[in-house]
């Protein structure tokens, strides 16, 4: 932008003439029409969609609402997004820490561990660590051989397995914005509170944490918002009892072709993520999204 | 025409069509015993495309934009595919319907392979072998997990009833209560395969002492020398079909593709490398006795056929109160 053109424009507390106005809309309009056909119609269209089929009516949000099945998959949704959160801050915490006091070429190194992570296919992921935890699994054949168990624990096909592979998964979105927001904490501040007589649990929870407190906001709501929606890992490591919405949703629209009940459920699950989203920004404020 | 420019010419170009199916070691052979064949003899390209997918299916025909044009699907979607008005009419000039069996053809699809639902087991872990759907259930003889099919689908809820003493004759309508009731003697010890490969995976490794398998899963396992082995007692039996959707494109194209597909040596060809049955009755003279001895069609005596019109009348009924239960 040159400085010309920043002189031209108006004073916050004067508002732009018409024309400047319509001018500055015609600079976004490419991506407003962009986000609106790419976005906001597909939307419209899949509430369209819950409120008229197979009749015009609320009949799919009372199907979804009034039977126990359905919630019953919704409570899973949540229980399992929130598990997942919570076992990556658990461990992601003091990765992102040791990520972020390691000397220059480790670090580089960890990260590039942690990021590879992230490239390998899905599947291939989820496969391994099928056969990771099955009952005649590496985990359960090293405890077995070791003798600190008798029978093969039952670590898939239930909520351990899901937790444990979409942690795992989950994992590098924890990590990496924690990482980042450490690395700009200056260390001596930590070493100033310590030599103060501060203990180490102390500079954690009154130094630490309050630093990076939007960090883990930021990390916790992305883990929690990409659980809410995953589909491969849930429907591979979970048994059908553990079924997240996402599987639901898939059921309906590929094998049973009901479309509008499809169309209700997804319009739920955006609704209640969107909630999310809001009461995040709004208590951490828009830095912590970033 | 504009539209069409906007395409990738291969799929709107004459001479070419997409044939969809279930992607795996399934797909690659009928690459091999049908498309190849086809391509060579009628310059008609053929891109592969996949995993089926019945939502996709819909709203292609839906919004006229149809990329696909011959579609492997499950009997009972097909049936009721056709009732809503998703499929083109089989062109029966061009396919020869009096060469097909009779149980895998209507008006709006042709069969693609015959498969059968069968009881595998790893022959390791007991002394006898089980013999029939009524072990499946008796986890005190026959321990271990025990593996089915987990989408909405004909056969699980049969083979429950039947395990629990209901006569073949006696099956439809299903009684419904009566198969989840069954279902739920062993519900704990379910663990559920979505796909052939996981359900060998299962079977191969231990993990499961026995299941509802696609035979030719198992076959595949056998020939692999893995200690596993199949009871064909009650073995149920339905078919994959062939169908067009809706607008497709290349319909001629397809039409003539469905004829090489059913053809006699395509259909032995695709029987030899997969272990599912021919649908064409000239097919068992041109194969190798040895591999026609394994095949669903030489277990005629002990075989249920599953009813797949009651199955597309109430698949969508059905498949709630599957999913229902599972979720529980």
């Amino acid at each position: 932008m040159t400085t010309a053109r920043m002189q031209a424009l108006p004073l916050p507390d004067a508002p732009p003439p018409w024309t400047r106005r319509l001018r500055g809309l015609g600079a976004v309009l490419p991506a407003l029409v962009l986000v609106t056909l790419l976005f906001v119609v597909p939307v419209l269209a899949l509430l369209l969609r819950s409120v008229t089929e197979p009749a015009p009516g609320l009949s799919n949000y009372a199907t979804f609402f009034g039977g126990t099945t359905y919630l019953k998959v919704l409570g899973n949704t949540f229980l399992i997004a929130g598990l997942v959160t919570a076992s990556t801050l658990m461990i992601g915490f003091p990765t992102a820490w040791f990520l972020a006091v390691a000397p220059r070429r480790m670090a580089g190194l960890l990260t590039g561990i942690v990021v590879l992570s992230m490239w390998t296919n899905l599947l291939a992921r989820t496969y391994a660590w099928m056969v990771l935890l099955q009952g005649t699994g590496l985990i359960n054949r090293a405890l077995l051989g070791l003798g600190l168990i008798a029978a093969p624990l039952t670590l898939t096909n239930n909520l351990v397995g899901v937790t444990v592979g979409m942690t795992y998964i989950m994992l590098p979105f924890m990590v990496l914005p924690l990482a980042s927001a450490m690395r700009t904490i200056d260390p001596s501040v930590l070493q100033a509170a310590s030599l103060c007589g501060a203990t180490r649990w102390q500079c954690l929870v009154h130094i630490l944490l309050p630093m990076v407190s939007g960090a883990i906001a930021s990390g916790a709501l992305m883990v929690f918002v990409m659980s809410l929606g995953y589909f491969v890992t849930p429907a591979l490591l979970g048994g059908t009892a553990n079924m997240m919405l996402p599987e639901l949703i898939a059921q309906l629209v590929q094998s049973l072709l009901d479309w509008g009940l499809a169309s209700a459920a997804a319009t739920i699950l955006l609704v209640l993520t969107l909630i999310l989203y809001t009461l995040q920004i709004r208590f951490f404020g828009t830095r912590g999204a970033a | 025409m504009p539209a069409a420019s906007l395409l990738p010419r291969a799929a709107a170009a004459a001479g070419s069509l997409v044939f969809t199916s279930w992607g795996g070691t399934t797909q690659e052979a009928q690459k091999t015993a049908w498309v190849r064949p086809f391509t060579k003899a009628s310059g008609v390209r053929v891109q592969m495309d996949g995993p089926t997918d019945y939502g996709k299916l819909k709203a292609m025909v839906e919004s006229g934009n149809v990329s696909w044009d011959v579609v492997d699907v499950e009997y009972d979607f097909a049936a009721q595919a056709a009732r809503d008005g998703l499929l083109e009419p089989i062109d029966f000039s061009v396919v020869k319907r009096d060469a097909l069996d009779p149980r895998f053809v209507t008006d709006h699809a042709v069969g693609s392979f015959y498969y059968a639902f069968v009881l595998g087991y790893g022959t390791k872990p007991f002394p006898a072998a089980p013999k029939g759907w009524a072990d499946l259930f008796d986890t005190k003889t026959f321990p271990g997990k025990r593996t089915f099919y987990k989408w909405s689908a004909p056969g699980a809820l049969e083979i429950a009833l039947l395990a629990d003493g209901v006569a073949p004759d006696k099956l439809y309508p299903l009684d419904l209560d009566r198969a989840f009731a069954k279902l739920d003697t062993i519900k704990s010890e379910i663990i559920w395969w979505s796909g052939g490969a996981q359900s060998q995976q299962l079977l191969a490794s231990g993990e499961v002492a026995m299941g509802q398998f696609w035979n030719g899963r198992v076959a595949a396992l056998e020939q692999d020398r893995q200690p596993v082995a199949i009871a064909w007692e009650q073995n149920l039996t339905t078919a994959d079909m062939l169908v067009v959707p809706k607008g497709s494109r290349n319909r001629k194209a397809a039409m003539e593709f469905l004829a090489t597909a059913t053809g006699a040596k395509e259909q032995a060809d695709f029987a030899a490398a997969t272990r599912y049955a021919p649908i064409n009755l000239g097919s068992a003279k041109l194969m190798d006795p040895a591999v026609a001895e394994t095949l669903p069609d030489r277990h005629a005596a002990t075989q249920i056929d599953l009813n797949m019109e009651y199955w597309a009348k109430n698949r969508e009924e059905i498949g709630k109160r599957w999913y229902a239960w599972q979720a529980r």
